[in-house]
């Protein structure tokens, strides 16, 4: 049952010598432990490994996208373009690592994979938005994930709540740039504004306290979505009073937030 | 991405049952909390009466210790086995991985009460698959999702039990028994010989590993007290 005896870095494996008055009659036994102990370690690895690179991936996504200047289209050619590689790249990432996380190793390894999932989610779920004008719902989003992954809710719901920053920073550069906020040129008497006020209450509403990993990190990302609409209201707010005087180069004023600090933890997410 | 644009209910954009089947979802997970906790609750419970009845090897003379500690630790021990059984059939329903932080601390209270006492009844350490057949559960599984006794459950148990055996070392001494301490150094050396060999990463189980040279040491000095003042049996009473 002991996996082939490798000497590794340094370690000679003296069994038969006399440099010690006896060998420990563990050995064999330990050996079994190392052989299974290195298999968890690697696997491990690698799955950290690609969590990293697929948030890397995923934070490019957010930032091309973030380039858009529409609000219910499909997403611009030229921005299209630039994510199509990225969302392979993800797949692949993604997809090689599906073998290590199945069966009991789903949850095993879930810790080490999540950070990846959850940025993943984010810019999937921005994308999304961008080109829909809708909150993606948990099912279509764990289609967004290779087969044999499966996508957790939490991971789901912590996406969610990073992609409100993302849509911040959207309706506020919108307002900047066309004067007038995304979503309400159609008429529609949802704009992105409504759509935000309506997801922070819906995620007010949740009772997280039921999910370990979801109640971690929950008040401090509710938190930062609150700030992220509390701005884009304040803008809408001084694009409205002064929108008629603005002169060229202006900005909606954001700065109406009581604290700034908290402004900034959007970015890190 | 393609994904038709579904006419949603009251509001056409953020679909509140998005957020009702999500609060369903979390509502589930703290039902099997519950449902876990209930059963891992029972088992610390009874591993405090274990360990209340294990922590008197250290006033018990040898030749006391199997009437006076071990038989009535088999008996607290046969009780925990019965509430492992349940615990696993309950856990063995769910993905193991995502609930077994729960139980692993009394999981591993219960491993290396089953090694600290086999090995003072016969000197031999107990093996991850005899603390799985002691406890009627699987060890070790790598492809079915159910309930069972890890490596990392045994190894962190076996730190303990060691640490205890340490402790052991001076206070054989105090009660008589000069033999007991070099018992407990072969072992102890030969563990940490095997530990020795694990590659580990920085984690608890490293910290714990760590730990046992400190064991070695403490029972080496023992040792060494006894046969700088010739105190040591001349015949070596091991195993």
């Amino acid at each position: 049952m002991a996996g082939t005896k490798r000497s590794h870095d340094g370690m000679k494996i003296d069994r038969p010598s006399a440099s010690s008055e006896q060998t420990s009659p563990f050995i064999p036994v330990f050996e079994f432990f190392r052989s299974e102990l290195d298999e968890h370690h690697d696997r491990r690895e690698r799955i950290i490994k690609v969590s990293r690179d697929v948030t890397a991936q995923s934070k490019k996504i957010i930032f091309a996208l973030q380039r858009a200047r529409e609000l219910g289209r499909p997403i611009h050619a030229s921005i299209s373009k630039q994510i199509t590689p990225m969302h392979s790249t993800i797949r692949d990432l993604l997809q090689s690592i599906v073998p290590d996380l199945q069966g009991i190793n789903a949850c095993r390894y879930y810790g080490n994979i999540t950070g990846g999932i959850q940025e993943f989610m984010e810019a999937v779920l921005f994308q999304h938005y961008l080109a829909t004008q809708r909150v993606m719902s948990f099912d279509e989003a764990a289609a967004q994930l290779p087969e044999g992954l499966v996508l957790t809710y939490e991971d789901y719901v912590l996406g969610l709540f990073d992609m409100t920053g993302e849509l911040m920073r959207f309706a506020i550069t919108y307002m900047a740039t066309n004067g007038q906020l995304p979503g309400s040129e159609t008429g529609s008497s949802s704009t992105i504004l409504t759509d935000m006020q309506l997801l922070r209450s819906e995620l007010e509403r949740l009772d997280a306290s039921g999910s370990y990993s979801l109640s971690r990190d929950f008040s401090q990302k509710l938190r930062t979505t609150r700030t992220s609409i509390e701005k884009v209201e304040n803008g809408v707010y001084s694009m409205i009073v002064r929108g008629k005087e603005r002169p060229k180069g202006w900005r909606p004023d954001v700065s109406l937030t009581d604290a700034p600090r908290e402004a900034d933890q959007v970015d890190s997410y | 991405m393609t994904t038709p644009a579904l006419a949603g209910s009251s509001s056409p954009h953020v679909d509140p049952a998005i957020f009702s089947s999500l609060q369903t979802k979390i509502d589930q997970e703290q039902a099997i909390r519950d449902e876990l906790r209930t059963h891992v609750e029972a088992l610390s419970k009874q591993g405090r009466l274990t360990q209340s009845i294990l922590s008197r090897i250290h006033n018990t003379p040898t030749d006391e210790l199997e009437a006076s500690v071990l038989a009535p630790c088999y008996d607290a021990l046969l009780e925990q086995t019965k509430t492992v059984k349940e615990l696993a059939q309950s856990a063995s329903q769910y993905p193991f991985y995502k609930w077994n932080s729960i139980w692993q601390r009394d999981i591993q209270a219960v491993i290396s009460s089953l090694q600290l006492c086999d090995w003072l009844k016969d000197g031999n350490l107990l093996t991850l698959e005899e603390v799985g057949q002691r406890l009627d559960v699987p060890v070790n599984l790598k492809s079915e999702d159910a309930f069972h006794i890890t490596v990392e459950d045994y190894l962190l148990a076996l730190t303990s039990t060691i640490e205890e055996l340490a402790r052991l070392a001076p206070n054989a001494v105090t009660l008589g028994d000069y033999a007991r301490p070099l018992q407990i150094s072969k072992f102890v050396k030969d563990v940490h010989a095997g530990f020795q060999l694990l590659n580990l990463k920085n984690d608890i189980l490293r910290r714990r590993a760590d730990g046992v040279k400190y064991s070695v040491k403490k029972v080496e000095d023992v040792v060494y007290d006894l046969s700088l003042r010739g105190l040591i049996p001349k015949t070596p009473a091991t195993e």
